[in-house]
């Protein structure tokens, strides 16, 4: 029970004051601002994490004003025209964050194409919602070259517990609709990155985004482009409304993997190129440089013109600042570069320590029949932690809410023990057939230094023969578990507080609870599939002609052959002409009496009957006949 | 009433009755045209060359670009395992491993495993593989390849293979700093040899179990971590960095498969890299005899059948295959010193470790899992192959013997009854047939075969029962009794329960139906074991005829049914294999040996079948030996076949 309000509480806390602290900042004009930001993180295992945020932040006032756009692209202002989206999230991301090591991400994304929405309006229902939920994806498909086209009911569903708006004020939850949709299978490449690009009010042109090269950004361990647009409207006063569009590239360099393989890096190694400028519109161009943990190994050059310690829920970290509008104020200033000096000789790998909470998901089982989705949740932290799992199992893999287990493990041990941890909240809509996922969330507590190790299971369906891609043995995608929880400690946490909108928003941002959402690995499952090839053919052209010639076949081989043998017809020639005249003239007579019959129907039924029975009577011995001779 | 259930057909049909005149004659007909169908697939005509199907996997595509610099880092890292073997006698250097990982930079994980020993009285044996993940920059790890190496302690029995885990850690290096992985690799090294792996696929596979309440034999533990669906494995054996030749191992458990695309891929990648290679390949000595293709082809196919028919794994990749993954074993033979090749022991390695490279390029370039050619083949040469649809027919022709059989016992059963009645009550016109079919002992015959049954599966259950191992007997000594006391049980059988009067026939025909089906089944899943029993025991099956009044005929079944019983066969192999081994031994301390090696067999078998699920011995107890039990029954059935008949005259 306790558990249960204490996971509920927290859940509900974090919207809810957002409303009424940015409401009065609010005038009543238009003005818009650009901010470009690179943070640069040097991570465990000779990883480097650079961070692109560029946001556009424009107090827009009254609607009518949508029309008139200047540093937001029009697009973003045309969606907010023709659709009742409020917040929306698109994350195109290659690889996989590794938790364990790299600590947590500034911005959350899952492998593959992920996007969710938030719609609101006072007279939506969910099928309007459901139609322009397609509608979006396919403007966002256009806008990303990406596939979202595939994004519709079969794929989508509707998160209960685990999202919340992030901007919106937290009102009416009957108007507030979600929708959530993964493509695990999309591949991120330069066709994403550059219409991304062209968002940007400098576009590649100048400023940050120059160091975008889509040579050097798809060379990395993980990238990962995003696309947030988030509007507020004041609750009393309409005409008093900002929309927000945040674009963030989120890269991990394997230094390793660099053509010189040393510790050293600079921001030309990284992006091939040094810094050409800042964007003009831009308000503020500045990079951000981590210098303690990781950063430590480093020594800068150029020094830093700042340094700024923010602490967050008691953890300190070290942030180098540098103005890039500064460094280009005098005319005739040349590329500018940051050198990161790594340490000389081999430098000891040093253990980290693993962040509070982290998660894995993977497949059991063998065979292409059913198998065991495990998804695996570590909690580090000496406390318990409320953690919400939210799975969103694809229509052509069958899950069984019967067979689901939380077990759980103190971390030190191997292996699982058989006490199952209860949870406090469980949403189940169960999948259909060709039309609907099947959508899982749980909550739980998950004790202090354990492990929980969530399992379900599953069966795959056979697919009909069209429904199969073209490469149809590499398998069907089961997209990511969302894992969400509350964290009371700052520690490897990064992500800018939901009010802020810049990077340095995020320093000495100390709450009493960090909202944290992970991301597991995606799995591929073998569904059973036939083989697409001749032999496969040649079985359906096979499998034909049986279904053809089964018929006659069957009534050959069960079918009574009856030759007739004609005893009652004489062998003589003389009484074979008289036998068939009589016989022929019996069978008129029967006919003319027939007819009588027929003509005559006053004559009542009782005489019919009689005749019925003669006839029967007559077709019994001759069928006695038959069976006599065979 | 039709075609199928018409009396009419089957008694009075004259083909029918011709054919069972010549029914001996027409089944080894069938006999010869199986055998000599299969000795043919040894000719050029008849098998096919090899071709890679799948287009993804385009061997020797890139340039390799793994250098000396990995040949030299190869050797320090022997030699500095070398060093490590002095202090670890009976154990692996985990440690020493880890810690070579962990400066590659590759996430390192140790794996521990628990074996409850069967017959060990509750004794537990613990092992620990290390692996290391190289997580790919182009996937989210959702698909993964596996590079294995065992590693054998120094006071280990099996042949030295200490070079393996160097050539392994100087890809892994190597494969660290490229970018073009798009599959996660997994360098493991395992210990135990094939237990370890065992244990760690089934870790990976089946996740975890309870370790107190699984009644499993073998513990798999849990993997702390994974890397997605594993779509093919290379296993690495090698000798020493001077290679020789590399044999390419590919038989798995139970007689499975790799796709045969990954076995053309190595023997492509190894052609290119000017290393020599090839399946079952012997030093060069044994390959200069003389011998005409035709005769080499067919050694090489029998020496395939003899690996596979045993259904045990010849390395660590044959565990892969029940999981669907591709998998097969590089094994690098030593180079004889005295040979006039002289090498640099600087670059000796190189072709081996671009090799290495190639195979893995290719096999990350799989956009699908291996799909496209044969999962069942045969491999004639190193390029040339039988495809199942070639070599079955052979077995089909042995089998179709039993069913031909059975189908002309059963139509002529009347016939026979027929004549009888004739002779003994003279001309009578009397049209009503009295069929015999109707009155054949249906239920006895079926109690019949289910004892016969209930024997043979005594053998996979009694052994293994918990108040007979605590018998203060070895486990070799109590299997192997437990299974002659089986056997004499079997043997026993026909003198104390007699059939009453047609149910000798209709066991006969019984038993041929089985007969055929099991070796059918056997046959597809196994084509090796199911071809080599059926090429024993087709002639004894089709000799038996528990009607015939033959008697020199009937002797030469009899004595065939006893030679052919399954601990005979073994205890025959067993002591041919012994007599190939130590030429040096006496007659009668062969034949000690061999029974203490039948011992050791028999209890390998049973381990194998409990630990690993090979169903050899589960066969052999199941199917086989309830089998020749029956055979065994029709071949005595002289007692029981006078006492029917003399009951028939009775009646009639």
């Amino acid at each position: 029970m306790i558990a249960e309000l204490a996971l509920t509480l927290l859940l509900l806390l974090s919207p809810l004051a957002l409303g009424q602290t940015q409401i009065p900042q609010f005038q009543y004009q238009t003005d818009e601002q650009f901010h470009e930001e690179l943070v640069v993180r040097p991570l465990a295992g000779d990883h480097v994490n650079t961070y692109f945020q560029f946001t556009t932040r424009w107090h827009y006032g009254v609607h009518k004003n949508l029309y008139h756009t200047q540093l937001t692209p029009r697009v973003i202002a045309e969606i907010l025209q023709t659709y009742d989206v409020k917040e929306l999230h698109i994350g195109l991301t290659q690889g996989l964050w590794r938790y364990e090591t790299w600590g947590y991400p500034i911005v959350e994304a899952t492998g593959g194409a992920e996007l969710w929405a938030w719609f609101s309006s006072p007279n939506l229902t969910d099928d309007s919602v459901n139609k322009q939920w397609m509608r979006l994806a396919n403007v966002f498909s256009g806008i990303l070259c990406a596939s979202l086209n595939f994004v519709d009911n079969t794929n989508s569903i509707a998160p209960k517990h685990i999202f919340r708006p992030q901007f919106m004020e937290s009102g009416n939850r009957s108007h507030q609709f979600v929708r959530y949709a993964t493509l695990p299978r999309e591949i991120v490449c330069t066709e994403n990155l550059t219409p991304w690009k062209k968002l940007l009010p400098c576009g590649s042109a100048s400023g940050l985004a120059t160091l975008l090269n889509s040579g050097y950004i798809h060379n990395t361990k993980y990238h990962s482009l995003g696309v947030k647009v988030r509007t507020l409207c004041d609750s009393d006063d309409p005409s008093n409304c900002l929309v927000e569009l945040t674009q963030t590239a989120n890269l991990v360099y394997d230094l390793k993997l660099l053509e010189q393989s040393n510790t050293d890096f600079s921001l030309r190694r990284l992006f091939g190129m040094g810094l050409n400028g800042y964007c003009e519109m831009a308000s503020s161009s500045k990079i951000y440089v981590q210098l303690n943990e990781q950063g430590e190994r480093f020594q800068l050059t150029p020094t830093p013109q700042e340094e700024v310690l923010s602490t967050v829920g008691g953890h300190n970290v070290l942030f180098g600042v540098y103005d890039i509008q500064q460094q280009f104020e005098e005319p005739g200033a040349r590329l500018f570069n940051i050198a990161w000096l790594g340490p000389k000789g081999n430098s000891k790998r040093e253990h980290t320590s693993p962040p509070p909470l982290y998660a894995h998901r993977y497949l059991l089982g063998n065979g292409q029949k059913h198998g065991r989705i495990a998804t695996e949740v570590t909690n580090t932290h000496y406390e318990p932690l409320p953690v919400v799992l939210m799975e969103l199992v694809p229509w052509y893999v069958h899950a069984y809410l019967h067979t689901l287990r939380i077990s759980s493990k103190p971390q030190h041990l191997h292996e699982y023990t058989s006490n199952e941890l209860k949870f406090s909240l469980l949403h189940y809509a169960p999948g259909k057939q060709r039309e609907l996922p099947t959508h899982l969330e749980i909550g739980f507590m998950l004790p202090a230094r354990s492990s929980a190790l969530i399992t379900i299971e599953v069966d795959y369906l056979l697919l009909k023969w069209l429904e199969y891609p073209p490469d149809a043995n590499h398998g069907h995608y089961i997209g990511s578990a969302v894992i969400g929880s509350q964290l009371p400690i700052g520690r490897n946490y990064t992500a800018l507080p939901l009010e802020g909108y810049l990077f340095q928003d995020s320093f000495n941002a100390s709450q009493p609870a960090y909202a944290l959402t992970l991301r597991t690995e995606a799995l591929i499952v073998s569904l059973p599939t036939p083989d697409f090839s001749m032999p496969y053919n040649v079985i359906c052209l096979a499998c034909t002609v049986v279904a053809l010639a089964f018929g006659p076949i069957h009534s050959v081989a069960t079918k009574l052959i009856i030759v007739e043998r004609q005893t009652t017809i004489p062998r003589n020639l003389l009484r074979k002409v008289v036998h068939k005249l009589t016989s022929r003239f019996s069978r008129r007579s029967t006919n003319t009496v027939l007819n009588e019959q027929q003509n005559n129907e006053q004559n009542g039924k009782g005489k019919e009957k009689e005749n019925e029975q003669e006839e029967k009577q007559l077709d019994q011995t001759q069928s006695c006949d038959k069976q006599a001779h065979m | 009433m039709g075609l199928l259930s018409d009396p009419s057909i089957s008694t009075h049909n004259k083909l029918v009755d011709s054919l069972a005149k010549h029914m001996r004659k027409l089944c080894y007909v069938f006999y010869t045209a199986g055998v000599a169908w299969f000795m043919c697939l040894a000719l050029p005509e008849f098998n096919h060359g090899t071709y890679l199907s799948e287009n993804a996997l385009s061997p020797g595509l890139v340039y390799p670009e793994i250098r000396i610099d990995a040949n030299r880092l190869a050797l320090q890292l022997l030699e500095e395992l070398q060093r490590e073997r002095k202090d670890h006698q009976s154990t692996t250097p985990h440690a020493w491993i880890m810690a070579k990982f962990n400066e590659f930079g590759l996430e390192t994980y140790t794996h521990n495993f628990t074996l409850r020993y069967p017959f060990g009285g509750g004794k537990e044996f613990h092992g620990k593989n290390v692996y290391g993940i190289l997580r790919a920059p182009r996937i989210g790890s959702t698909e993964g390849l596996v590079f294995s190496a065992p590693y054998r302690p120094p006071n280990s029995v099996h042949d030295e293979i200490t070079a393996s885990v160097p050539v392994l850690l100087a890809f892994a290096d190597f494969a660290r700093r490229k970018n073009y992985w798009a599959k996660d690799l997994v360098f493991l090294v395992t210990e135990q040899e094939q237990l370890g792996m065992q244990a760690w696929l089934e870790a990976y596979h089946d996740g975890y179990k309870n370790y107190h309440s699984s009644s499993a034999y073998l513990v798999a533990g849990s993997l702390p971590a994974r890397a997605g669906s594993l779509q093919a494995a290379l296993n690495i054996e090698v000798q020493d960095l001077e290679v020789d030749y590399v044999d390419v191992k590919v038989e798995g458990l139970n007689g499975k498969l790799p796709n045969l695309d990954m076995f053309n891929l190595v023997q492509r990648i190894m052609a290119r890299e000017g290393v020599t290679s090839g399946y079952k390949h012997a030093p060069r000595k044994r390959r200069r005899m003389n011998l005409s293709p035709y005769e080499q082809n067919l050694r090489q196919m029998l020496s395939m059948l003899a690996t596979q028919a045993t259904g045990v794994p010849n390395g660590n990749h044959g565990l892969f295959h029940r999981y669907r993954i591709d998998a097969l074993t590089l094994s690098a033979a030593k180079r004889v010193t005295n040979s006039n090749v002289k090498s640099n022991p600087s670059s000796a390695t190189v072709p081996l470790l671009k090799s290495i490279e190639g195979i893995s390029r290719s096999l990350n370039n799989l956009l699908e899992r291996f799909h496209q050619s044969f999962f069942f083949y045969v491999i004639v040469h190193n390029d040339r192959y039988i495809s199942i649809g070639d070599y079955m027919p052979a077995l089909v022709a042995l089998i179709a013997c039993s069913f031909v059989k059975a189908y002309l016992s059963w139509s002529t059963l009347d016939a026979a009854e027929r004549h009888a009645q004739q002779d003994a009550a003279g001309n009578e016109t009397d049209p009503v047939v009295f069929s015999m079919k109707l009155s054949l002992p249906y239920g006895f015959v079926l109690v019949y075969l289910v004892v016969t049954l209930v024997i043979g599966y005594m053998g996979n259950v009694l052994p293994l029962q918990k108040y007979l191992m605590e018998l203060s007997i070895g486990a070799g000594p109590l299997t192997l009794t437990m299974l002659i006391a089986l056997n004499v049980a079997g043997i026993a059988l026909p003198f104390y329960v007699v059939l009453p009067p047609g149910g000798l026939e209709l066991l006969h025909i019984c038993m041929l139906l089985i007969y055929g089906c099991a070796l059918i089944v056997i046959g597809l899943l196994n084509f090796s074991l199911g071809f080599l029993v059926a090429a024993l025991s087709v002639p004894m099956v089709v000799a038996l005829n528990p009607s015939s009044r033959n008697g020199a005929l009937r002797g030469l079944a009899r004595l065939w049914a006893l030679l052919l019983n399954p601990m005979v066969v073994i205890y025959t192999v067993v002591l041919v294999l012994t007599f190939y081994e130590f030429p040096e031994l006496t007659f009668q301390q062969l034949l000690l040996r061999a029974v203490a090696a039948v011992m050791d067999a028999v209890t390998f078998a049973l381990i194998d079948s409990v630990i690993y699920g090979n169903w050899l011995y589960f066969a052999a107890c199941t199917v086989f030996f309830p089998l020749w039990i029956i055979c065994w029954t029709l071949a005595l059935a002289k007692q029981s076949d006078n006492e029917i008949s003399h009951a028939k005259l009775k009646i009639n």
